[in-house]
This record gives structure tokens, C-alpha cells and sequence, in this order.
């Protein structure tokens, strides 16, 4: 496939040049790539025709869903096919199989299907029909978009009206990471790389805690799926908010996740836990932008002696994130990444993942908190959604992705990992420990 | 002072379809203002109006409203 500038959609913003860089790391792994996946379970099957009308409506408002991941010298942009790739996919269990295995089993097959990167769709629309099981599967290449974005893919397609649908993407925006970087003079700039590097630097002086380092090569992603209750969920954010205070739910599940591989892996080597988390640049609410991803980076860092004490955690965790906040380093990974996007895929991933001075890995796990997802449940066409979860890949190490989401006043907690460096028996246990962290049960 | 609270809550924060319908008593929260926005918020509020807005006052009752907002305010300047 010969690519001219003609050809050529959108170039990526830093932000996406960001997450092309840990999509290169994956797939040196011999994964995948870096992809997100949202699963809905539905109470029927739904209404194929419309859904599909709608994906198709949706792709031809947002071309670049149909587009291709091209290298153009040093850089990469979303270019026009000459064929574009088959979106929507439908998966019917045949009838001499188990709807629970078939469903799995197919799940698994589209997270771990490996391509070209440029023959990769951005985003992918399945639909797993049983008797009596079914799901509605999205996944896309991290480049094309951040969770919000599938968020509101989502809801684009539970929108019924179409006035409302041409709502979605509108105002159109440039990407807000350069927005955010245009209100910088560039001394400004210059002035917030430092702060950014010294930000770097000073995680990098504690070597980071790896829970799941076993030296053993990543063969496929999998995932454990765990739904807390409603009283559960309302006694985590509870606890949450008591702890951490307003301002610290997401640094609730961190704290908590740190504190249960401490309790299962004291004696693993690094002297702090430390984990990389986005926080988004769009307005909460807004319809815009749809594609790209619009986030900047932050780090939750805590000692090992520290994390030993629950109380003194999360008094930690809070008052880190206010200094960072206070001392705009959460804008000073703006530069960095603007700065990292000029770089190879190997250089930038390098400089992401590895300590300075140590060359070790910096995150002890990935996490990811997309909050209250508020699609209604009967607005998905021709059937209720009646349960939700989110996925995604990692590189390995850390080999573990903690994300979470709350649907319908219940907390879904997903451990996405790597095998065999980890198991499934290994995250059912995990999970007993954080739960109980999360529940400040008393150990 | 609300109007600049309300510019930057709206204009950095939170997405209404039409601010001007939003009014000073309508719930910040259940508008979408969430942890970061509230930690943003804080330090905007510090930043213009010179006032330290302690951590163990971060509740609900402070940064519901715009009114709620600016009492909280009002009650550190005047300190």
C-alpha cells in the first residue's frame, strides 16, 4: 500500500504518539498491541439492523474509524484505504457449545488477534449472539482513541434521536493536549519540561516494586472480571471519600491495589510502588472531541514502608496529588510528551518505561479509572444492558492493568494481565485481598 | 466573584449545553464536576483570590453550588 500526503486524515497528536509508543512496546512483547475494549452484556439479542446502521452512520461521520496507521518518514498519521476494513463482526455461538465458553473463548480470540498495525482497524464492533447470552464488544486501537472517547462512541450508538447524534463531536476542537500547550509562552514550555523531568527524576530515585516480574516471556492477555455489589460499592466510596476525601476515589482503588500486592508479594524487590495514571483533558460532559486521546499523565507513587500503613497511604497519596496539582505538575507531562513524539517508537517507549540511571521498569501496574459510566441501560437498540466491563492490554512488565468503572451504582474491577507471567488463580486472589482493602475490612 | 467562578468552571471543567440556564444554586456534582475538577477549581480559587482553602474543608456542602463555592470563599478572605 503506496501512502501520499494526499492520503492522509489526521496526523496524531502527542497524546496519541504517546500511546503509539506503548503500542509498539506490547507488540515487541509478541502481543497484541495497545487496545481497549468495552463489554456490554445485554438482556437480548438486540436490534441488528439499527445497530448496524448506526456503526455505519457513526464511520461515516468519523472517517479516520476506517482509516489506516501510517508511517510517513519519521512520524505517523491516519490515512485514507482504498478499501476500508470490515467493522462489524457477528459471533452466534453454534449450538454444541457452552454459551459461557463460546463467549469467553471468542473474547479472547478478538483481544488477542494479532495484525499489522496498519492493517488493523481502528475500531472494532462485534456482537457474541447465544440463546439466552449476549454481548456487545468494542475494541480500539488505544492511537484512535482514550476511554472517553469510547465512552461516547457508546453513547452515539444508544442515541436514538438523530438530532442528538450530529450533537456528537461538536464544537469541533483542535486536539485539546495542543489546546492545553497553546497557553504556554514558550519559555513556559521549556520552564514546564524541566518541571516535568525533575518530576521524573525524583519518582526514578526509588527503585519501583514489580509484584509480577517472573522473568517468563507474555503469551496472551487475559482478563478477571469482578463485580462488587451495590452495598459494597456504596461502602467503598464511602470509605473513599472518608480517607482520601473528595478529591481521591481513583486514589482510593490505587492505594488499596498497592496495599493487597504488598500484603500478597512482600518480598518482591524495589523500595516504592509507583503507577502511571491519565486524567482526561475533555470537560466532563462534553460530546467533544470524539476520536484522538486527550489526556495528560500523572503518578501515584508511594515506599513500601508507607504502603505497610494504611492510615499513613492515603494521607500520602492525598497530599501528593495536591502538591502535584498545586505545583502544575500535572500539566508537565504536556511537554514531555510533545517532546517524546518526535522520537522513534523504540526511543520513546525506552524513556517512558525504564527508570532513569536504573533502567528498570518505573510502573509497578497500570491503572485506569473511566468513573460513572451513564449510558442508560435501555437505550442500547432493541435490548437492555444490563452489565459492563472495560479491558485493555499492558506491556510486560508491569504485566497487570487495574481498571475500573461503576455502571448502575455498582464498582467493576478489571485485572487485565499477561500469561503466564500471571494466572487466573492468582487474580481471584488478588481480588479477595483488595476487596477487603477496598472494604477496609481489618486484616 | 461568581461570574469568574462560574467562566472558569464552565469554560475549563464542565460541558452544559447553555451556562446561562445553569443556575447558582444547581448542583456542581450531579453537572459532572469530579475529583480533578475540583482540585483544579481549588487551585484557580487560590490563585485569584489569594485565599488558602484547607483540605479538611474539601466537602460536598463547599463545592456544591456556585453560592456554596463562594460562601466558602468569602468565609477564608474575610479569616
Amino acid at each position: 500500500m503506496s501512502i501520499s500526503k494526499e492520503d492522509i486524515l489526521e496526523k496524531l497528536n502527542p497524546a496519541d504518539s504517546f500511546t503509539l509508543a506503548m503500542d509498539e512496546e506490547i507488540r515487541k512483547d509478541g502481543l497484541a498491541g495497545n487496545f481497549g475494549c468495552f463489554a456490554l452484556r445485554l438482556s437480548k439479542a438486540p436490534d441488528i439492523a439499527m445497530l448496524e446502521q448506526r456503526i455505519n452512520e457513526f464511520c461515516q461521520r468519523f472517517p479516520v474509524a476506517l482509516s489506516s496507521l501510517q508511517q510517513i518518514g519519521k512520524r505517523h498519521y491516519w490515512c485514507k484505504r482504498d478499501n476500508p476494513p470490515p467493522v462489524f463482526f457477528l459471533h452466534h455461538c453454534p449450538e454444541n457449545k457452552l454459551e459461557a465458553d463460546f463467549q469467553q473463548q471468542t473474547i479472547d480470540t478478538i483481544i488477542n488477534h494479532k495484525q499489522a498495525r496498519e492493517f488493523a482497524a481502528p475500531i472494532e464492533f462485534h456482537l457474541l449472539t447465544g440463546v439466552t447470552q449476549h454481548i456487545f464488544f468494542i475494541r480500539w486501537m488505544h492511537v484512535f482513541g482514550d476511554a472517553r472517547s469510547a465512552d461516547l462512541i457508546l453513547k452515539y450508538l444508544c442515541t436514538t434521536d438523530e438530532v442528538q447524534r450530529q450533537q456528537f463531536g461538536l464544537p469541533v476542537t483542535p486536539p485539546l493536549v495542543d489546546v492545553q500547550l497553546g497557553k504556554y509562552r514558550w519559555w513556559q514550555k521549556i520552564n514546564l519540561l524541566w518541571k516535568g523531568k525533575r518530576y521524573i527524576d525524583q519518582l526514578d530515585s526509588l527503585e519501583s516494586i514489580q509484584p509480577f516480574h517472573s522473568g517468563l516471556a507474555p503469551q496472551r492477555m487475559n482478563y478477571s472480571i469482578q463485580k462488587l455489589s451495590v452495598a459494597q460499592t456504596n461502602q467503598v466510596l464511602k470509605l473513599a471519600k472518608e480517607q482520601v476525601g473528595l478529591t481521591g476515589t481513583s486514589l482510593y482503588y490505587i492505594g488499596c491495589l498497592m496495599r493487597a500486592l504488598e500484603i500478597m508479594h512482600p518480598n518482591s524487590d524495589g523500595a516504592a510502588y509507583c503507577v502511571p495514571y491519565a486524567f482526561n483533558l475533555r470537560k466532563q460532559r462534553a460530546m467533544a472531541p470524539m476520536t484522538g486521546n486527550h489526556i495528560c499523565a500523572l503518578f501515584a507513587q508511594a515506599p513500601r514502608a508507607v504502603v505497610q500503613d494504611r492510615k499513613a497511604l492515603f494521607a500520602h497519596l492525598k497530599q501528593q496529588n495536591a502538591n502535584v496539582i498545586r505545583q502544575q505538575m500535572d500539566y508537565a507531562f504536556l511537554p514531555l510528551m510533545w517532546a517524546g513524539s518526535w522520537l522513534s517508537l523504540a526511543e520513546y517507549g525506552k524513556t517512558l518505561r525504564l527508570s532513569y540511571g536504573s533502567g528498570k521498569e518505573r510502573s509497578s501496574f497500570w491503572f485506569s479509572d473511566v468513573g460513572r459510566m451513564d449510558v442508560p441501560s435501555d437505550s442500547f437498540p432493541g435490548a437492555t444492558i444490563t452489565d459492563l466491563f472495560y479491558a485493555c492490554q499492558v506491556t510486560t512488565p508491569p504485566g497487570l492493568a487495574f481498571l475500573s468503572c461503576i455502571y448502575q451504582n455498582q464498582l467493576t474491577l478489571s485485572y487485565n494481565f499477561a500469561e503466564p507471567t500471571s494466572n487466573v488463580e492468582q487474580m481471584a486472589q488478588l481480588h479477595q485481598v483488595v476487596l477487603a482493602q477496598l472494604l477496609g475490612e481489618p486484616e | 466573584m461568581k461570574k469568574k467562578l462560574r467562566d472558569f468552571i464552565f469554560q475549563e471543567l464542565i460541558f452544559v449545553a447553555e451556562p446561562g440556564q445553569f443556575s447558582d444554586d444547581d448542583d456542581l456534582l450531579e453537572a459532572g464536576l469530579d475529583s480533578m475538577g475540583i482540585m483544579r477549581l481549588i487551585m484557580f480559587i487560590e490563585n485569584e483570590y489569594g485565599v488558602t482553602l484547607p483540605d479538611t474543608e474539601i466537602e460536598p456542602s463547599n463545592v456544591q453550588s456556585l453560592n456554596a463555592l463562594e460562601q466558602w470563599i468569602l468565609r477564608h478572605k474575610k479569616g
